[in-house]
């Protein structure tokens, strides 16, 4: 009876812990490209249409591209160049916040399998952190 | 009812032109984005006939474009050859054009290279009415264009040039073959260089080049045979100018008031705002040399309203 409970209240705990997912959670990305105004509320409708986008909001005159998303999102940085890609602007270097693991230098946002070089970082390896670095 | 039927349908597609991107007249290169669909109307006004019709665009890729424009005459006279603005038949005339973004550089936030090719297809909707004789059979025509240009911010500016040929249904019948070259600087001024979502108003100024050719008609229609379904043109049409009284060995009969060269200069504005664009301008006649005694064409004005579908942006 005992270890039935045991049992259960670990199955429970297992249950009610989050997965430790890791995902973006705001991206700042410049654009080349981008001219006019019908430009950025095209780049904007199409870049809204991606899965975990909470809000877009494209600045014409620094040519940067706001990013803000929802929590426990699948997003993937790579759809969201190819994106821009498609609506015929070019992505350049980006400024992220997201959720993942440190490994050495390298910084592994798992839900999304994406992974980038973020230099040496204070921070224990293998704990999921949030952290905001630079991308090029 | 000629008047009111292409009125009617311009009001009911009533929203915009070309792709509201680029200049008025001149050629232009840039095209809509994938899934994007544009429509409206422009209306075009030169030595005092009027024309316009709808335009729609599809953009299938971000470098690969379709439209279709109609424009109608809406009064009659004498009608001039070669088209007024780049990217619509300059006569009434149902045309699909695709846009191809051949090249594409990206070169800086705002800037970019790019050139587009442009192919066109088109066939006759109305016959207008000439002073020396009957109106010209129905007849296809084909159109090839090419602009390059630059992009940015603050100035923009783009050369092109297109090509239009007719053939002949009837194998007699031909209107005047053209060529159109344009070139066009545009600025955006800084006080009005605001962020998104305000307005985005640009200011361009447009020149033209044109030279159209003779057109010719079979050597066996008499004058007055034709089967011109426009309005009555006896009131407006100067006096009937006497055809080539001697075909020549082909049976045809060259029209000697067609045709002619000429260059025009003016500017235009667009502005774009939310899903829409306006679009206006105006070209003087800086040089004129027609073929004949052709109805002056010193004016061109041009407007048209565009309103944008985005919701289909892949």
């Amino acid at each position: 009876m005992t270890s039935g409970v045991r049992i259960a209240a670990l199955a429970l705990l297992l249950l009610a812990t989050p997965p430790a997912r890791a995902e973006y959670l705001h991206i700042q990305l410049k654009i080349y490209g981008l001219d006019c105004e019908l430009c950025a509320r095209g780049v904007s409708a199409s870049i809204g249409k991606l899965a975990g986008i909470e809000s877009v909001n494209v600045s014409i005159k620094t040519g940067m591209l706001d990013v803000i998303l929802t929590r426990g999102n699948k997003f993937k940085m790579s759809d969201l160049r190819k994106r821009i890609r498609q609506n015929g602007f070019r992505a350049m270097e980006a400024k992220v916040t997201a959720i993942g693991q440190l490994s050495g230098s390298k910084f592994e946002v798992l839900g999304a399998n994406e992974s980038y070089d973020v230099g040496k970082r204070d921070a224990a390896e293998g704990t999921p952190i949030e952290l905001t670095f630079d991308v090029h | 009812m000629t008047r009111i039927g292409p009125l009617l349908l311009c009001i009911c597609t009533s929203l915009s032109w070309a792709d509201g991107h680029g200049p008025a007249f001149g050629f232009g290169t840039a095209v809509l984005g994938a899934g994007d669909t544009s429509i409206g109307s422009a209306f075009m006004w030169r030595s005092g006939l009027i024309m316009g019709g709808p335009v729609t665009s599809y953009g299938i890729t971000s470098d690969f474009q379709l439209s279709f424009s109609a424009p109608f005459d809406f009064n009659s006279g004498e009608h001039p050859t070669g088209r007024v603005v780049a990217l619509m038949p300059g006569v009434p005339q149902a045309e699909i054009l695709a846009a191809w973004r051949f090249h594409h550089r990206l070169t800086g936030i705002g800037t970019r290279f790019e050139s587009t090719l442009y192919l066109g297809s088109s066939i006759s909707t109305q016959l207008p009415p000439r002073a020396d004789g009957p109106p010209l059979a129905r007849s296809p025509g084909f159109y090839a264009a090419a602009a390059t240009g630059h992009v940015s911010r603050r100035y923009y500016v783009w050369a092109g040039a297109g090509y239009q040929e007719y053939t002949s249904f009837n194998g007699r019948d031909h209107q005047s073959n053209s060529f159109l070259s344009s070139l066009v600087f545009g600025w955006r001024p800084p006080f009005l260089d605001k962020e998104y979502p305000k307005p985005d108003w640009r200011f361009f100024w447009e020149s033209t080049g044109e030279w159209s050719g003779y057109a010719w008609r079979s050597a066996q229609a008499p004058l007055g045979s034709g089967h011109n379904h426009a309005v009555s043109t006896e009131a407006v049409l100067p006096p009937r100018q006497p055809a080539n009284p001697l075909p020549n060995p082909t049976g045809i009969v060259i029209l000697t008031n067609s045709g002619g060269s000429g260059a025009y200069s003016g500017p235009t504005f667009l502005l774009t705002y939310r899903n829409f664009a306006f679009q206006t301008g105006v070209l003087f006649a800086v040089w004129r040399d027609p073929n004949g005694t052709q109805p002056p064409d010193r004016l061109r004005a041009v407007a048209g309203l565009t309103y944008y579908f985005l919701k289909g942006r892949k």
